[in-house]
């Protein structure tokens, strides 16, 4: 008898455990893949993040985080810096230019299959009486790299504010970073990188790197 | 009984939706960031993509995508050509995907150090490497 408790216990704990598992990951409603899956691009060329915040260091210090998550979802993805400088050794320093090219002439000439576009819409804090608000948002956009079509997209719009009552793990690392005279913006624009690529979830399937490629649609 | 329970379903909740990581990123993203905050700093820039390749090699991992061209890269800039190439080789033995860039860039770099080696350009006055093959 109290074995079955305990298992029924142990069972109503893991149903728990699936649905906080599905809340945090896969609320988003179901995207159309079919543009991306016909694509079945290989690799990702990240270029440079065009800025619509007043922070001029925002753009580049927003690409830095971009290859891990970007990578972790199975895809190769080129040298976000390399890529910048060549692309700033052609004439092309501005990323609004960049973002204005044609993708397919771009892919062909790091031979990319898709191509990530990333905007800053939001990247402030403000201090408000002993509060501080913190809000970056982003707009992430994936083009084929032969047909320059769209792929995939995703806005992500992350915000912390201080008196929100901790916040769990990513609420500690943003309050600890904000006590100091200038905001640190990163954990919460990786945050924000993390949660729209995820799969299942806002994200796109996974590339030919992780071992769900090819069946994690099918789920 | 239910605690432990309640423990691993935290920890498959967390792991589902972050932590895990297909590669040993090491501190990739950090010495960009570095870099971009502190472009003067090339040491600190070179020794935290090499500290990248070293702990994945070591570790018998796949260094991650892009890394070791960054690496390359860095070094083109500082001059040092013929370990420059060697880097954008192991990136495109490793990395099929980048082989177009990785010749661009190899052609190039076998191209400065040509000229370098012609014209005796000292060090100084070289600035940063040739950008994707001129289409004139």
């Amino acid at each position: 008898m109290t074995f079955i408790c305990r298992s029924a216990a142990r069972r109503l704990a893991l149903g728990v455990a699936l649905v906080v598992l599905a809340a945090g990951c896969a609320t988003a409603p179901k995207k159309d893949y079919a543009k991306l899956v016909a694509a079945q691009p290989r690799s990702i060329l990240v270029v440079p993040v065009v800025n619509n915040s007043v922070d001029v260091n925002a753009p580049d210090y927003f690409l830095s985080t971009l290859p891990v998550p970007v990578g972790e979802r199975g895809y190769y993805v080129f040298p976000v810096n390399l890529v910048k400088r060549l692309l700033e050794d052609d004439g092309l320093s501005d990323a609004a230019l960049v973002h204005g090219a044609d993708p397919a002439k771009l892919a062909s000439l790091f031979g990319a299959d898709a191509i990530l576009y990333v905007t800053i819409e939001k990247w402030e804090a403000k201090w408000v009486l002993v509060s501080t608000y913190v809000t970056v948002e982003f707009q992430y956009v994936l083009k084929d790299g032969k047909t320059g079509a769209t792929l995939w997209e995703e806005h992500q719009k992350m915000e912390y504010s201080s008196d929100s009552g901790g916040g769990g793990l990513l609420g500690a690392i943003v309050s600890a970073a904000v006590t100091k005279a200038s905001p640190n913006y990163m954990p919460l624009a990786r945050q924000a990188s993390w949660k729209a690529m995820a799969f299942p979830g806002p994200g796109f399937p996974a590339g030919p790197y992780r071992p769900e490629h090819g069946i994690d649609l099918k789920q | 009984m239910r605690a432990p329970v309640f423990a691993f379903a935290v920890a498959l909740a967390v792991s589902g939706c972050a932590a895990r990581t297909t590669y040993h990123w090491g501190s990739y993203d950090e010495t960009l960031y570095k870099h971009y905050k502190r472009p003067l700093d090339r040491e600190a820039w070179v020794a935290g993509l090499e500290e990248t390749v070293l702990a994945a090699e070591q570790d018998g991992e796949r260094v991650p995508p892009g890394v070791y061209a960054e690496l390359g890269y860095a070094l083109l800039e500082e001059g040092q050509t013929k370990e420059a190439i060697s880097y954008f080789e192991k990136e495109k033995t490793k990395w099929p995907e980048s082989r177009v860039l990785m010749e661009k860039m190899i052609r190039n770099a076998q191209q400065r150090a040509g000229n370098v080696a012609g014209a005796r350009i000292p060090a100084s006055t070289r600035g940063p490497a040739g950008a994707v093959e001129t289409k004139r």
